[in-house]
């Protein structure tokens, strides 16, 4: 049997939006209430395994990042190598919607526009709230589909689209023909990734934001 | 499905000798001009606290424990990592008392809790190693209390 697939991804988003709840849906099939969940500090990280339809073994290294301003030096610092990126909204805020651009600008720095860049997927979580929706769904696809992105609506907390959300940017990255590349150049920073390069460049550029904005 | 092991992500890796210089610059500039902003010295003990070098741990946890008491918005990161500083060091009492800070506020936090398993983890490993010198040091250990013992009773 071929050894799997190592895939890098990242997911980043405002603070709030649920996505470490989307990861740990996605990895464990769990769910914390609001309460009970904490605000990532840095950066958290988990592996997880995948068949693909097709068989394909796959195993994810996924980077969940806070979505705290302040923790934007410690976070940058991680996009080196991600072959995937999601990008996370919430749907019952808009403010969270409106962000994305600014995220999007984030990921091109580091990783390099649509196409040489990661492939991404939209999400818009927390459908479950659909009484207090302040984002439609035709919205969400219109930006989606500006940016090259793939968009999947979703709720961590009923489990509905999480499962799509991964799958479908990973089949994408396979796709693409990621697949050939071994896990030391994913992990390894300088190969494949244009924008892995300018790493310091960007971390310097962040570092000054970081220090005016205080 | 399958979980992953305890992982601290900013544990495992730490930044290139241009990425840390980045944040030692900027800290020392502000360093210079008098006022250090909480977010360039937070930074950059993150940066120093990631760092394989134990000077550079040390001072990444003395900066921290400033910003700790200066800053009580941001006691929760300097908690963690704190505790991944002192963890890294292998000061695991030091590390565990400032995890279960932490832990006492946020009970559910993942990343603490994952730091705790790691943190258990290291304190039985030296636990092993102090098992095999506590063979070796025994008769050193017996020749030393002996001499205590002497001294004591003949006072």
């Amino acid at each position: 049997m071929p050894p799997p697939t190592n895939v890098k991804l990242l997911l980043i988003g405002n603070s709030s939006v649920g996505k470490s709840s989307l990861l740990l849906r996605f990895s464990d099939e769990t769910w914390l209430p609001e309460d009970e969940a904490s605000a990532t500090i840095g950066v958290d990280f988990r592996v997880h395994r995948l068949t693909l339809r097709n068989g394909k073994q796959v195993k994810l290294s996924i980077w969940d990042t806070a979505g705290q301003e302040r923790f934007r030096t410690i976070t940058a610092s991680y996009y080196r190598g991600a072959q995937g990126v999601v990008l996370v909204y919430d749907v019952s805020s808009r403010e969270s919607f409106e962000a994305l651009p600014r995220w999007v600008g984030e990921m091109e720095t580091y990783l390099g526009t649509v196409t040489e860049g990661p492939v991404r997927v939209v999400v818009g979580n927390k459908v479950d709230k659909e009484f207090s929706r302040e984002v439609s769904t035709a919205e969400g696809r219109v930006f989606a589909e500006r940016i090259g992105s793939l968009f999947v609506e979703a709720s961590a907390k009923t489990s509905i689209g999480v499962n799509e959300a991964f799958t479908e940017v990973v089949e994408r990255i396979i796709e693409r023909g990621v697949s050939g590349s071994p896990p030391q150049r994913t992990d390894g920073g300088q190969g494949g990734v244009p924008g892995g390069v300018q790493l310091v460049g960007g971390t310097s550029q962040e570092q000054e934001a970081g220090g005016c904005a205080c | 499905m399958s979980t992953d092991l305890p992982y601290a992500a900013d544990a495992e890796v730490s930044l290139s000798y241009d990425e840390l210089e980045v944040l030692k610059l900027q800290y020392e500039k502000e360093l210079a001009q008098v006022h250090v902003t909480v977010q360039t010295k937070f930074n950059y003990a993150w940066g120093l606290v990631k760092s394989p070098m134990r000077d550079h741990q040390v001072e990444g946890v003395r900066l921290l424990q400033d910003l700790y008491r200066a800053e009580p918005t941001r006691r929760r990161e300097c908690l963690y990592y704190l505790a991944l500083g002192h963890y890294k060091m292998g000061n695991f009492e030091e590390a565990r008392r400032f995890n279960g800070l932490l832990l006492e506020k946020e009970p559910t936090n993942m990343q603490a809790l994952s730091l705790a398993q790691l943190i258990e983890k290291g304190v039985a490993r030296e636990g092993y190693i102090g098992m095999a010198l506590v063979g070796g040091a025994a008769a050193v250990g017996t020749i030393l209390l002996a001499g205590l013992i002497r001294r004591a009773t003949r006072k």
